[in-house]
Order: structure tokens, then sequence, then C-alpha cells
């Protein structure tokens, strides 16, 4: 990267005036010494305060109570600092996991089992054929309306809570508290900047390493960004830390136990951004750490109803957009597969008889895989996918309207009872979150991240590695718990 | 499904060739990095070139020394230094190895990479100091001269390297390197740092440490046969004589020189305390030095430590008004004053508090 | 809304309040729609000090904001409209300085250098104003057509920092206007400040830095006249030699590939195709309005 010079043109074709201003120029600079610069800068600075001097007028008094650094003496406090970061965070999971079970049941209940039936009514009374009825409502329609009910409320309360956070001006001081450890990993602490662009979508987040000055810290930002979970995965992480962990405690601790599921999986996140940064700090990307330099803004006070209303329309709005854009072909795609049959079988059941061996082994199943290949595109409608196929390999009945068709999930049992009749356990809840953390990123990050490095093989290093080292990590975990389980 | 214990003797095992294989040293990408290095050319470059440094410092190369330098068995190096004088590059002159005139051409090309690519990772980019080495080793082998040329040109063609070492010309001149070891330097005689002899890599390592560069003012305080302790750079320096050996001063005039001024590095601050800029150290150059002067760190700016990150590394100074957070690292490379304490520069510094009615002025 | 909008360049001759409805009435947001515009503005200024935020009052976009420095590091464009003419308008990552370190200050910076921008809106926070001076007197020294926004009024006066907008307009020689963005406080004053350089009714007559030393400012004289003899249409050749005696590598890749050629003769022929505003007034640095117009 840095490596080559940059050949400076000597063959260019400039004018012979303009190259005899250039050695003028060089000669001179051998005259005026190397502290031009300097002097320059101070120039500006000096003639900067005098012109500030006259036009501004600093109160008289001191003032008697600095509430900014107040708050900072706490947020970055000793004592405080990490705890407070650690609760802020908890906090947050806390109020969307408990917050969004509620709206997620209405959105489901009018969306899924009001609106499906009259939309396949409506088809009928039409007299569609049976396939476009079932191409169009129970592939497309079920789809995105599963989308829609599933992401619409986490989304709705994170994004606000996460910009009122940013608004205020909590972000820097994040990077400020870590840098220690970004630093001993070989990174850089404004590496903690991008991670958090890469909480909302890991496409932003690698644009964002812009602003990190060193080609190598940059890469390196660049390639760990993946480990940050995005709004793709939140729900799945949301939705799977609530049916499986939560449900292992008493109800009145459920929320907070699958909250802190959710944040041990993000600080699995924040430690496997350390570990790669440090591998790759010491193998292909070796260098020294180089200089840090990050302004603390102060505090803002952030304005809550207009933060609100604009996350909404941005942020939730855009990336359910987003999800939708790309559930409606996925629903269309996987009807078609889960309908077409070849020898007695469709498609889709092909293809997970193929890919199960490899899913148990790593604690996952076929369906899971099969799921995580169709939803390359985008990571949203992983859950949608899994449920759909899962009902087409166990031909789970009563739940849905058929095999192949999205069904009601009305509520969370007849959700866990869908994935206890796909033979899933614990095992396979605790993977499935583990494996939704470190895999590939979407094809949207994958572009940018070729856009910003310009090189097909960073591009290919940050592709496969993540998913190298998630079926390393599932398969570990998977085989070390059935030893632990004796079986 | 597999017993579980044998999955996991499988993956493990499968997990280890794969680390041994990525592993720095000792796996593939190591090894490919040491054949690479270990090609003729670079054999033949890097035996040319330590041929040359020891002329110059009228010292004598033999078998024996380039076979150390090189890290090859002496056998290898017999073979390679016939190959070398059978292109006529050495010659065995009186049973010492010498370069021929064309050897020499070869071997200054080389050096003169090496150092202005040095310069070139100093000035331009923002690299540490503990990469220039190693970078320019492995790209003198690579820029032909035409390249070297444009890389001169681009830098306004300097004289000496970022360690204070003359480049040679174009032309296959070299400066003479002046001046005098710091140990024999009479105390209370003003000099400068003219020099750092940046081999062996661990000697200058515990130069870098002690931050001592090129172009500083020193002042030796005190000698024995035991330390030399002196003053560089505002600060107290206490090292061995071997180690001292390897820096070159050149005295300068008693009025030239700044005095044995103490200035604190920034880095010295406690939290609370305050403090004036009085400049960037010479070891500051490049792009960090224009963020650092960016950043408004500029002589005679007033400036605050405010807060230490929790994990105690960066720090945050309140500097014209902002915040601003520096690694220790940049932090050394400040050189701060004590603060004359006022009132008024408290309220300029701290620069919040409640208001004081709305803004009036400016209006029509 | 501040009852008396603070703007430097607001002729007395007109009721404030009424001059700041009847120019918002005249703003229209375009949003991203940019067919044919009349005029492209450059919004920059140092990290996190609202540029995005006025990017968004202007064109009603919802480019993504944030306290934190570096949030935008791409460049975004909008447009509005307003007096008769379309506007394009380029929000741009902050920087501290135009020698940039990193990618996005590198966006940034070409833009402000070779996106021939006709008016660059330096936003900049009014509580620290010193810091922030830094880039506006590199800016000026650049180019003419600057109108500076004064950002964060409303953190200044908490802070109880009375700044005299006139003052500085009179001692940077370009308008000033100050204004609190997120509450959309002083932004017709800065549509009138921009309309009014942007058609060429204000002229400004930009503060130039001054070197102290007889070597420095010797060596800068000399190299100036060599570029204008070089590059004749060249609108900034001090500026030019500054760069080129400080080593700035992209200006002399610049000047070498013809870039700066090119521009220096598109900046000439756009001063011949708008109406030339004839002499400069010799005293005062203070901005001119001609008569008649707005
Ligand atoms: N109090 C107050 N806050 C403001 C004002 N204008 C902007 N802000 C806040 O300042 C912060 C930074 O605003 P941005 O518009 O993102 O700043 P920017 O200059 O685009 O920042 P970068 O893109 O990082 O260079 C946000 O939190 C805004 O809400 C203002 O007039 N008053
Ligand atoms: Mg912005």
């Amino acid at each position: 990267m840095t490596d080559s010079p940059q050949s400076p043109s000597l063959a260019s074709s400039a004018s012979p005036a303009l190259e005899s201003l250039l050695d003028e120029a060089r000669s001179l600079r051998w005259e005026v010494g190397t502290s031009f610069h300097e002097e320059l800068i101070e120039a500006i600075y000096t003639d900067a305060a005098r012109i500030a001097d006259r036009a501004v007028r600093r109160p008289d008094r001191k003032p008697r109570f600095d509430i900014d650094r107040s708050i900072d003496r706490l947020l970055t406090s000793r004592l405080w600092g990490f705890p407070a970061m650690f609760l802020l965070f908890t906090l947050i999971f806390w109020i969307t996991i408990s917050g969004s079970n509620i709206p997620s049941g209405w959105l489901s209940y009018v969306l899924v089992d009001r609106l499906t039936p009259l939309l396949r009514s409506a088809a009928d009374a039409l007299s569609f054929p049976w396939w476009l009825r079932g191409f169009l409502v129970d592939g497309m329609y079920l789809a995105t309306a599963w989308v829609v009910s599933v992401m619409l409320p986490p989304m709705a309360i994170f994004f606000p809570l996460f910009t009122l956070l940013e608004d205020f001006g909590y972000l820097p001081r994040v990077a400020f508290n870590l840098d220690r450890l970004f630093r001993k990993a070989g990174a850089h602490g404004k590496q903690a900047l991008s991670m958090m662009m890469g909480y909302g979508c890991n496409a932003a987040g690698v644009v964002s390493t812009r602003i990190i000055d060193s080609p190598r810290e940059r890469l390196i930002a660049i390639i760990t960004n993946n480990f940050s979970l995005c709004n793709g995965r939140w729900p799945t992480q949301i939705l799977i830390a609530s049916l499986f962990i939560g449900s292992l405690v008493p109800a009145y601790i459920a929320g907070v136990v699958s909250a802190l599921a959710v944040v041990g999986v993000v600080m699995l996140g924040v430690f496997l951004t350390f570990a790669v940064s440090w591998f790759l700090s010491r193998t292909v990307l070796r260098g020294e750490v180089s200089t840090f330099s990050l302004e603390l803004p102060p505090y803002r006070p952030p304005r809550i109803l207009q933060t609100i209303y604009t996350s909404l329309i941005d942020r939730t709005l855009i990336v359910l957009w987003r999800a939708v854009v790309f559930a409606l072909p996925a629903g269309a795609v996987i009807w078609l597969i889960s309908n077409i049959p070849i020898g007695g079988t469709s498609i889709a059941g092909h293809l997970v008889g193929i890919l199960d061996p490899v899913g148990l082994l790593i604690g996952l199943n076929g369906v899971i895989l099969l799921a995580y290949i169709v939803a390359i595109p985008a990571n949203e409608i992983v859950i949608p996918t899994i449920l759909m196929f899962t009902v087409l390999i166990t031909g789970a009945q009563g739940v849905g309207a058929g095999a192949g068709v999205m069904f009601e999930t009305d509520s969370e049992t007849t959700l866990r009872s869908i994935f206890q009749s796909g033979g899933w356990t614990v095992l396979t809840a605790v993977n499935l979150m583990l494996f939704s953390l470190v895999h590939n990123p979407c094809s949207t990050t994958i572009y940018t991240i070729y856009k910003e490095t310009g090189s097909w093989r960073w591009t290919a290093v940050a592709t496969l590695l993540p998913v190298g080292m998630g079926v390393a990590l599932t398969f570990f975990v998977t085989q070390v718990w059935r030893l632990a389980a004796g079986f | 499904m597999p017993d579980p214990l044998v999955a996991l003797l499988v993956g493990g095992g499968v997990l280890l060739c794969g680390i041994l294989c990525i592993w720095p040293r000792g796996g593939i990408l190591g090894l490919r990095r040491r054949l690479r290095r270990l090609s003729t050319r670079v054999l033949v470059e890097d035996a040319l070139k330590h041929i040359a440094d020891l002329e110059i410092k009228n010292q004598n190369a033999s078998a024996q020394t380039v076979a150390g330098v090189l890290q090859i068995s002496d056998g290898r190096t017999a073979r390679l230094l016939a190959d070398m004088e059978q292109r006529s590059l050495v010659s065995f002159h009186e049973g010492r190895l010498r370069l021929t005139s064309k050897g020499r051409e070869y071997a200054l090309h080389i050096i003169r990479t090496h150092r202005l690519y040095e310069r070139y990772l100093a000035d331009v980019t923002g690299l540490s100091h503990s990469e220039w080495h190693r970078r320019a080793e492995a790209i003198e082998h690579r820029l032909s001269p035409r390249e070297t040329e444009a890389l001169s040109l681009r830098l306004g063609h300097p004289t000496h390297d970022p360690h204070g070492d003359p480049i040679p010309t174009a032309a296959g001149e070299i400066g003479p390197q002046q001046g005098q070891p710091l140990t024999s330097l009479p105390v209370d005689q003003p000099a400068r740092i003219v020099h750092l002899e940046d081999e062996p890599e661990t000697s200058y390592a515990q130069l870098i440490a002690e931050s001592l560069w090129p172009g500083m003012e020193v002042w030796v305080l005190e000698r024995d046969p035991q330390r030399i302790r002196f003053l560089a750079g505002g600060e107290e320096h206490v090292l061995a004589p071997s180690l001292a050996d390897s820096i070159t001063v050149e005295p300068i005039a008693e009025e030239q020189a700044r005095g044995p001024r103490c200035e604190p590095r920034l880095s010295s601050l406690k939290p609370g305390q305050k403090g004036i800029v009085c400049g960037l150290s010479l070891a500051c150059r490049g792009n960090e030095r224009r963020r650092l002067l960016d950043l408004g760190f500029v002589p005679s700016t007033p400036i605050q430590v405010e807060m230490v990150s929790p994990a105690g590394d960066p720090t945050a100074y309140l500097v014209r008004g902002t915040l601003i957070a520096l690694r220790r690292e940049q932090a050394d490379l400040i050189h701060v004053r004590p603060a004359p304490e006022t009132a008024e520069q408290t309220a300029a510094a701290a620069g919040t508090g409640d208001g004081t009615g709305p803004e009036a002025s400016g209006a029509r | 809304m501040n009852p008396e909008p603070a703007a430097a360049h607001t002729p007395s001759a007109e009721a404030c309040e009424s001059c700041a409805l009847f120019r918002a009435s005249q703003l229209k947001k375009l949003g991203v729609i940019l067919e044919d515009w009349d005029h492209v503005i450059a919004l920059a200024g140092n990290p996190n000090v609202g540029k995005s935020t006025v990017f968004n009052s202007l064109t009603g976009l919802r480019q993504h904001t944030g306290n934190w420095p570096g949030k935008t590091v791409t460049r975004a464009e909008g447009g509005f409209e307003y007096g008769g003419s379309r506007y394009k308008i380029v929000d741009l990552p902050g920087t501290y300085s135009l020698l940039s370190t990193s990618v996005d200050e590198e966006v940034a910076r070409d833009f402000i250098l070779f996106g021939q921008p006709d008016v660059t809106v330096v936003v900049a926070d009014a509580s620290r104003l010193e810091r922030n001076l830094n880039l506006v007197l590199q800016i000026l020294e650049i180019t003419d057509r600057v109108v500076l926004c004064l950002n964060l009024m409303d953190e200044a006066r908490r802070r109880g920092l009375e700044l005299d907008a006139r003052r500085l307009a009179r001692d940077l020689g370009v308008p000033v206007v100050p204004a609190a963005a997120r509450q959309r406080e002083g932004i017709p004053e800065l549509l009138a400040a921009i309309s009014d350089v942007a058609e060429g009714r204000a002229i400004c007559r930009p503060h130039r830095l001054r070197t102290e030393s007889p070597v420095l400012s010797r060596a800068v004289t000399g190299l100036e006249e060599k570029v204008r003899a070089a590059l004749p249409d060249l609108p900034n050749p001090r500026w030019v030699a500054l760069r080129l005696l400080d080593g700035d590598e992209r200006i002399a890749e610049a000047l070498r590939s013809g870039e700066l050629a090119r521009l220096g003769s598109a900046s000439a022929s756009r001063a011949a195709a708008s109406s030339a505003p004839g002499e400069m007034p010799e005293d005062g640095r203070e901005t001119t309005r001609e008569e008649g117009s707005a």
C-alpha cells in the first residue's frame, strides 16, 4: 500500500515553463528551510487569534460549573468508564427487546393472521390459478409481512436510542475509552467509531473507516467491520435470544437475560474484532501503530422528538425498505424451490439433504445453511427463510397453510414449536446466534469493501475469513458441548 | 453423527495445520519472505552495501563480515564473492575485499535508494520510525536508478536521511560524515546531534526510546567510564558509553545554542495541570506533524490536561477551546513550558458556563 | 428565532423580521433534483460544526448528522431554488486544514480546490472561532467567493460569548452570517448572502495572510510572479506559490497535469461571463453591494 512511492511522473508532459517553475520552487524550498510550513501555520494562527480577539467578547465571570467536564468525569472515569459503557449498551438492548415484543405481536396479527386469509380469498375471487396465488400471496406477500412484523419494532426502538446516544456525543468517548485496547491489537482508536457505524449497517461502517488516516489500520478496520452486528442481524439475535435463552429462566427476568445474551454476542464480536486485528497486524498487515488524534466534541442535548422522527423515517424505514426489496424476490424464490419437485422431492429438499451433514457437524442444520446461502444479498431475510424451509422439511402442519407457505407467527410458542419440530435445541440456537455474528458480509458490504480498498484480494480476505472463523467457531462449540453433555 | 472426541481431535488438527501455515515465522508466509530475501541478487546487493558501508568508515570488509551480515554459511559466502568477483564488482586486493568502481557505483545506488526511501517514509508517510529501515531494506532492491531519481526529485533532493546519514548523489558522490562521537564531547560544550547509527537495531531502538533525534541540541553534564550524563531536548539522559558512541554530534558556538533549557514534554503534565506549547519535537515529522499543527498545537498555545482514558492511555487536552485526545507517544513529541496561572486564562481555557443574555452584537 | 437576525450584510433599509420571512418564502427546497443549476455551492468547514445540518435545512434532504467529527465522509449533493436561481449545493466531510491526511479530508479538499464552486460557504463554530479561522483563512487564500456561516450561535450564547459579526466581516472581507442551523436561525440571511455573492452583488475583498519573515515574503513574492507568468489566468497565483513552497505534491501534480491551467481558464471565462464587478473599493475591506439589487 504505502510501499510504492507512486513513482512521481518524470515523464510528464509538462511544458518547459512549468518545469522551470517547479524547479525554481524546489530550490527556493531549500532556501526557506524546512520550517516553512510551521511558520506558515503559526502565521495563520496568529492572524486568527488577532481577528478572533477583535470579534469575540468573553464573559468576565469565570464559569461556576462546567457540565461537560462533570459528565466526562463520570463517563471516562477509571472506575465508572467501562461499567457505564456496558450498562448503557445493555440498557439499550433491554429496552429494545422488551419493548418490541408487543408491537411485533400486533403487527403479525394484522399483517399475517388477518390480511393473509383476506388476500387468499381475494385471489380466489379473482380466480387466480393456484400457483400464481401461492407465488404472490404465500411467497412474496408473506415473506414481506413477516420481515415487517419481525424487523420494524426492534429497529424502530433501537435506532432512535442509538441516534440519541450519537447526538449526545457519547460515541467519541467510547473511542477514547477503548483506544488503548485497539492500540494493543495494532489498530486505530477510531476503529471504535467505524465499528459503531457498523452496528447500523456494515457497508456504512466500511465507508466510515475513511476517517482513519493510516492505510494499514484502515484496512484492518474494514476487514473487521463485519464483526459488528448490523441491522439485518439484530432481529435474528433478538428473536433467538428471547425464544431460546429467555425461556430458560423464569419469566420475570427473561427480558434481562435475553438482553444479556445479545450483549454477550456483541461482546464476542468486539473481542473477535480485537483478536482479528491483532492477528492481521502481526501477519499480513504487519506494521507499527501510527498516530491517533481525536476531537472530543462537547455534549449536546439531543432533540428527542426530532431524533425519533428522523431516525424512524430515515433509518428504520429505509432499512425496512431494503429488507422488503430483498424479501419480495426471496419469498418468490423460496416458494418456487420449495414447490418444484424433482423426483418426488422439491429442489429445496434436495439442497437441504446435501447441506444437512455439514450443518449438523457445526451444530446447525441444512435448512439454516441453505437460508444463509439464499440470504447472501440481505441478512434480514435469514429468519423468514429458515422458518419457511423448516415447515417444508418437517411438514409441520397446523402452523401454516401448507408446505412452503410462510405461516402465522402470532405467538412465541408457535414459533418455538416450529423450531423444535425442526429438531432445534438450545445448542442450535446458540450456534445460530454465533454464526449470525461470524459469517460472510452481505453482498452490498462486499461490493463496498471492493470499492473502498480497490483490491479483490482484500475483498476476498474480508469475505472468506469470517466464514472460515464462523464454521470453526460453531464446530468447536458443538463438539465441546456434545462432549460435555455426554453423547 | 461422529463421536465428538474424534471430531474435536480432527478439527483441532486441521486448525493447527492452518495456523502453522500462516504463522509469520516458520509458516508458509514467512518462508516465502525469507526465500525472496535469499535470492542471489538481493544477497549481492546486500554484500555490496555492507562493503561500501565499511569503506566509507575506513574499515575493511572480509568474507567473515559478509557472512555475518548476510547470515549465510561460509561456503555460500565464498561462492557469492567469487561470483561477484567474476562480474567485476569486487576485487581481492592483498587479501582484502575491495569494491571495484563498478561495484562502488552499484553499491551507492543501493545506499542512495535506501536512504532516500527512508527519507520519503519519514517525511511523507506517517509511518513510525521503527518501520523505515525494514521497508527501505525491501524497496532498495526494487527501484531502478530512474525511479530513485524521481523519488529524489519529489523529495526536493534531500542531502541527509532521517538518521542524519548523507545520501549519495546521483553522480555517486557521498558527502563525508561530519562530527565526532558524543563520548568525546567536552563537558559544557553545546553541540547538535548530526547522526544516529541505525545498526544494530537494538541499540537504535534504545536511542529512539530515549527520544534522541538528529538536530537536537546536547550538553554533556558529566562523564565517567561507566556512563555519560547529558541534556538533550530539554531532558536529562544517562547512557552507557558504548551506546553513546553511536551518537555523532557537531559542536556549535555558544551563542547559537538555545541553552540547556529544560522543556518538559506534554506527557509529563498531570491532569488539571496547564502549560504553554513551545514546539514540536524534531522526531515528529510528515503527516503527524502537520496534523498536530492543524489541531492547534502551535507554539505559545495554552494547553491544559483534562482527563485520562479509563484504560490509561489516550489523554484529552484542552487546546483552543476543544478537547483533543492524543496517545502518549504523540504527547511525548510536544514540548511545553509551565503556564503562568492567571484568572483570565482559566476563563478562556474552560470556555463553558452559564449564559449571560442573548447575543446582541452584529445586528443592524 | 432571534428577533434581530444578526447578519452583517443585511441592508438596513428593510425591516428585518419581514425580510427574513419574505426570504424564507423564496426558498424552494429541491432535494436531489438537480437538472440544470445556475450556481454550485460548496459547504466546507471543520468537522462537527453543523455543515450537514445547514445542508439539510437548505435542501430539505436528510443527510445524516451526528455529534462527532467524521460523521460525513463522502460528498452529498442537493439542490434549492432561491430568488429565481437554481443552486446545487455540495455537503463535504469536515477538514481541519487543506492539507489532507485521510481519505475523507481528501474528498473535501479536492472539491474545494478543483470542484470550482461558485460560492464556498465555510461553516464555523462560533464558540471556537479562533480554531475555526485556521481553515477559513486558508480558504480565503484560494478563493474570493466565500460566505462565512457562524453556526452554533446558541452554544456561543450559552457560554456567554458575544460575537461581533460585522467586525468579523470587515476583518475577513467576506459576508459573515451568524446562525444556529439546528433551530433554523439565520438560514434566511445565509441564503441572501449566498445569492449576493453568487450573483456578484456582493464583492468580497478577502483577508490575505501576511508573512512576517523577509526571507519568506521575498521567496513567496518571487515565486508568485513566476506562477503569474506561467499561468496568467490563475485567480490565486500567490496561493499556488505558497503551496509549492510548502512542497505540496498535489498542487505540483495539478500544475504538471494541466489541471490548474484548466481551472484558471475556466474561472477566467466565468469572470468574463458574469457582469464584471468593476473597480474594487480602495479603502475598506468591507463587502459592498450594488445599489438597487436584491
Ligand atoms: N446546539 C446546536 N447544535 C447544532 C447546531 N447545528 C448543528 N448542531 C449539532 O451539531 C452536531 C454536528 O452536526 P453535523 O451537521 O453532523 O456536523 P458536520 O459539520 O456535518 O460534521 P462532519 O460531517 O462530521 O464534518 C449535530 O449533533 C447537530 O445536531 C446548532 O446550530 N446548534
Ligand atoms: Mg456532515
